[in-house]
């Protein structure tokens, strides 16, 4: 399946749902005041971030924007 | 500090979750701005600043020694002996108490932080996936460099005054001699007889 064919809404939904993620177990990192919460943030939080946003800029330069007609 | 990037990381995640319920509001242009800023802009933001809470956090004294094989090397900390170099840096003020670790092993090359970073989750690994060390049983890899210590030291006057550190000045700085293992400041952090040591109760 190509990138333009999923639709710019469900790659909104999925660059959201991982940066949420990504945030809130980047708040888990900073109360957590251990070695193991480095971590956390720089393996899992960040990744997820970080991924999140290259999914919303693949979105931009992947997916055509909707006709006007499609419009909500 | 934490609570700034917090505030502003609970901010990221109202609005990313705006386009994670309605993705289709990013028809109107001014919310494909805010749709930018809220998945990419401030998403990255807290990347920065998480990372750099982290490592601002990684060198505080209490996080080096809230690994467990780390504990007796705080504690030594507090020996109650001049001759000790670490506990009399520590109790002197003579490094910044709650950066007391850093302070002395921190490289300070250009790739000292990432190197010091590697060398942590190598730690960590050791920890939590292989065989943890016995502590008394740890070495610096490659032996504690006399460059750790003139970082504060070279240009002080007490130290490029003593005649003794006068004479042996390049040697130091070419590491020809130690400052640590040739016999003038030879007692570090002596884990082994820690038990037997008489620590320093600071006032309340």
């Amino acid at each position: 399946m190509k990138i333009s064919e999923i639709g710019i809404g469900r790659l909104l939904r999925i660059s959201s749902f991982l940066v949420i993620v990504g945030l809130l177990l980047e708040i888990v990192s900073l109360l957590w005041f251990h070695p193991l919460s480095f971590v956390l943030f720089a393996f899992l939080a960040a990744s997820l971030i970080g991924l999140g946003i290259l999914v919303y800029l693949a979105s931009l330069l992947f997916v055509a924007p909707p006709s006007a007609v499609n419009r909500e | 500090m934490i609570a700034v990037l917090i505030c502003q990381i609970v901010l990221s995640i109202v609005l990313a979750a705006v386009f994670l319920i309605r993705p289709s509001v990013t028809h109107a242009v001014g919310w494909k701005i805010v749709a930018f800023i809220g998945l990419c802009v401030l998403p990255a933001l807290c990347i920065a600043g998480g990372m750099n809470t982290h490592i601002q956090r990684s060198e505080q004294t209490r996080f080096c020694i809230s690994c467990h094989v780390m504990v007796p090397y705080g504690q030594s900390l507090y020996v109650d002996d001049p001759s000790h170099i670490p506990a009399q840096h520590f109790q002197n003020h003579r490094v910044p108490v709650d950066m007391a670790c850093y302070s002395c092993h921190a490289d300070y090359g250009i790739y000292g932080p990432l190197k010091d970073k590697l060398q942590g989750l190598k730690r960590i690994y050791l920890q939590y996936v292989s065989t943890p060390p016995d502590p008394a049983s740890i070495r610096i890899a490659g032996g504690f460099k006399n460059a750790q210590c003139l970082h504060c030291h070279l240009g002080a006057r007490s130290f490029e005054e003593n005649a003794v550190h006068a004479a042996l000045l390049d040697s130091l700085k070419t590491e020809q001699t130690s400052c640590l293992t040739s016999g003038c400041h030879d007692t570090a952090h002596d884990i082994a007889n820690l038990s037997h040591l008489k620590l320093w109760r600071p006032a309340p």
